[in-house]
């Protein structure tokens, strides 16, 4: 079920970062990104690793939200690691060489890597974005970044507002899914069962409800 | 006279039957209303067009002087009267409780000081001070409705229409939304307005009027409304259990007060009949 | 005969970390067969918690729920069969509601646990002559229905599971006394017909006065008294202490006591106080 998704919330607090203005953290994360993306040598690694750290230090949120943020991840990155181990395919010795199985060195190095960008990517996002700054100072960010688009008469306030509403909404759609999920499954609803098409099918009885009710 | 409808009637297209039927009422300022009647009656259309988000298709609603079906004076009309719904969800906008109290002096476009002034004084009069930052996904359903209100107040309304706000609550939350309403009329003179079949609640306002499809058919004090009992069941409404007991002994020819809503009161009342008080 | 049984129950999130929280600590009850137990108590009680018990939707951390004598949770896998034995109607149900007609929708239920065409329709039927429905509701979409229809038609989706427990969330939650009236006289008439077994979670005294036959009071993901109604409401001040309430009558009853003018308050019904009232002035007449 979708329970403790912590996705978009935001946890009042004190912190350097808490205080930061917001079109400044909008700005880091920025260059954030592209470093954590582009970090190719270990080096690299290691040094966007320690930045994302210190943000986690800087925002002083609880080490159990951060890891909630990160659960709903464990498919993808259990599967990026997979891929990358087996895959990765190099000039070098394999390591393991066991009938089809093949593991390179640099196939751990890869899906090593993989993993902590992938982790650092969503931490940071969430640190230096969602957990620390409230909803309206986001969007009072964005709107004042995008002010200038104002000139070519872009509605950016309505834009901002609208984001902040379907922000805030997004923990009681959640509740509500769960809601609905429950009602059917005590209707005897099977969700698990079956091939895709059915299972498909089966979502019918809660994406149809779930939209009646944001109407 | 703060709100005054005059033969209002309401249907929502021409070809559907009138939900509202020939509609007369004064609402004086600093009162505190309650309008009763079955679901289905008609009570929540006439509370949207008092406060005009609903315009009537016949008649004219008046809120403080203002004419309801001129466009013009919606505006003014919507920062005087304001309204708390019955899903304490559909009426938070914000993640964060004080957020969403601003919300509306914000769009009004004043000054930052003067809205956090605001603020504070809507969450402290709800007593929800202490929750200024919280999350609003986590509140509990009273704790909503009552932020709702705040973020009313912060426009400074001088009248509040409550449709049906108690509805989706416990009764602890229904407590505490009808004290808030009590408080909000006695101490800061704000109209209140309240839509509700819980009869429990309209004992607390200081008039009832009653509906049934459509249209009024009774206006008076709680004591006077529930004498009427079986006007009351007739138009599928309950009315308190000591009441119900005082009126079938009524029935069986004892001599009873009529209008009698409180287990104390009540007692007084078995106290003159078993003291020997046989008609 | 013991229709369903929660022995030992407790339910415990957070296990072995600082956040530890039972929502349900160490919980004993048992429901007779064709009886109706009236489930009171605050928010954080455990109540719902319970309701999601009965029919196998939350795992207990402690404890086994015997269905009949059996455990629910013995296979897990079969887990649809106890919920078409066991209904959980939730609070305002009729946000469930989704099918192109209240006919199809209502046979949604019944479809999942693999009924013949025929005896799906013969189900829709009872469920819908049992909620009140007419064979016009019944072809409408259920979108168009007013609030105490819709509450209607959810109540008969389950219902037309016939199942042999029926737990209820605050059925009757929102409507004006006569929908309350519908609905809940329309779920007694259902046990009646069929020994069914009843839970109704409520925040009215005075509807579980009428209505049940057993008052189960949760406090704090406790037990907090557990009886037959009038032993519960005998004990009035217990009820205050845990700022429960009781019906206005016994309200009435408590403070007649208290004067000397009767000599117990284990009225709860207007039916029965109005007798009680009589006895006691031809007693007063004749003294």
């Amino acid at each position: 079920m979708l329970k403790d998704v912590t996705f978009g919330q935001y946890y009042p607090g004190n912190s350097l970062l808490h205080k930061t203005d917001p079109r400044i953290k909008m700005i880091i994360l920025i260059e954030y990104l592209v470093i954590v993306l582009a970090a190719t040598t270990e080096i690299a690694a290691l040094v966007s690793l320690s930045f994302t750290l210190f943000l986690i230090t800087v925002s002083g949120i609880r080490f159990s939200v951060l890891i909630k943020s990160v659960k709903p991840l464990i498919f993808v990155l259990v599967f990026t690691a997979v891929i990358n181990l087996f895959f990765t395919k190099a000039d070098t010795r394999p390591l393991v060489d066991f009938y089809f199985i093949t593991i390179y060195k640099e196939g751990i190095k890869t899906a090593v890597m993989m993993l902590l960008r992938l982790v650092s990517l969503v931490l940071g996002t969430s640190v230096l974005i969602s957990f620390t700054t409230s909803p309206l100072e986001l969007t009072d960010a964005i709107e004042s970044l995008l002010s200038p688009l104002k000139a070519i008469k872009v509605p950016v306030h309505e834009f901002a507002m609208m984001m902040s509403i379907a922000l805030r909404f997004i923990p009681t759609l959640i509740e509500e899914t769960n809601k609905i999920i429950s009602a059917q499954k005590a209707r005897c609803a099977d969700f698990e069962s079956g091939n895709i098409l059915k299972r498909v099918k089966s979502l019918i009885p809660i994406l149809i409800p779930l939209f009646v009710s944001s109407i | 006279m703060f709100i005054e409808a005059k033969g209002v009637g309401f249907s929502y297209s021409p070809e559907d039957e009138r939900v509202l039927n020939g509609i007369d009422i004064n609402i004086e300022k600093g009162s505190y209303t309650a309008i009763l009647g079955h679901n289905g009656c008609g009570k929540s259309t006439l509370a949207k067009l008092l406060c005009g988000i609903l315009l009537p298709t016949e008649g004219k609603v008046y809120v403080d002087g203002l004419d309801t079906l001129d466009e013009e004076n919606s505006f003014e009309i919507r920062k005087k009267c304001g309204m708390v719904f019955q899903n304490p969800d559909n009426q938070l906008v914000a993640s964060v409780v004080e957020e969403d109290v601003a919300f509306a002096p914000e769009n009004l476009g004043l000054p930052r000081e003067e809205i956090r002034r605001r603020v504070d004084k809507a969450l402290e009069t709800v007593g929800m001070t202490d929750y200024a930052k919280h999350a609003t996904y986590k509140l509990s359903g009273g704790q909503k409705q009552r932020i709702a209100i705040a973020g009313i107040l912060a426009m400074s309304p001088e009248c509040i229409i409550f449709d049906e706000a108690t509805a989706m609550l416990d009764p602890t939350g229904r407590k505490d939304l009808v004290s808030a309403m009590k408080r909000l009329n006695r101490e800061i003179g704000i109209t209140v307005v309240t839509i509700t079949h819980y009869m429990n609640e309209a004992v607390e306002a200081d008039r009832i009027i009653v509906m049934n499809q459509g249209s009024i058919i009774a206006d008076g004090t709680p004591e006077e409304i529930f004498s009427e009992v079986e006007k009351l069941h007739s138009v599928s409404l309950a009315v308190p259990q000591v009441t119900e007991l005082l009126y079938q002994l009524e029935k069986d020819g004892y001599k009873t007060k009529r209008g009698v809503l409180h287990a104390m009161d009540a007692a007084d009342e078995m106290m003159k009949l078993i003291g020997g008080g046989r008609k | 005969m013991t229709a369903l049984e929660l022995k030992n129950i407790s339910v415990i999130y957070g296990e072995n970390t600082p956040f530890r929280k039972a929502a349900l600590n160490n919980i004993n009850v048992s429901f007779e067969k064709g009886s109706i137990t009236g489930i009171i108590g605050h928010t954080g009680s455990g109540k719902s918690t319970l309701a999601s018990l009965t029919n196998g939707l939350l795992k207990p951390t402690e404890g086994e729920i015997l269905l009949y004598g059996e455990n629910i949770w013995d296979k897990p896998k079969e887990m649809v069969k106890v919920r078409s034995r066991v209904g959980l109607v939730f609070q305002y149900p009729e946000y469930q509601l989704f099918d192109e007609t209240v006919e199809s929708d209502i046979a949604f239920g019944p479809k999942n646990i693999g009924l013949s065409e025929e005896e799906i329709k013969e189900r829709v039927r009872l469920a819908s002559e049992f909620c009140g429905l007419t064979q016009k509701e019944l072809r409408r979409s259920p979108f168009e229905l007013s609030g105490g229809q819709k509450r209607r038609a959810a109540i008969a989706g389950v219902i037309a599971m016939m199942p042999e427990v029926l737990v209820l969330d605050e059925p009757a939650a929102g409507l004006d006394p006569k929908g309350k009236e519908e609905i809940l006289s329309g779920l007694v008439e259902y046990k009646n017909a069929y020994g069914a077994t009843l839970l109704i979670i409520s925040h009215s005294m005075e509807d579980i006065a009428r209505y049940a036959d057993n008052i189960l009071v949760m406090k704090q993901g406790e037990v907090y008294m557990q009886g037959n109604v009038e032993e519960i409401f005998m004990q009035a001040e217990k009820l205050f202490d845990a700022n429960l309430d009781v019906p206005q009558i016994t309200k009435l009853f408590i403070e007649l006591k208290k004067r000397n003018l009767c000599r117990s308050n284990d009225v709860y019904t207007v039916g029965y106080a109005k007798k009680e009232i009589e006895k006691l002035i031809k007693d007063s007449e004749n003294a």
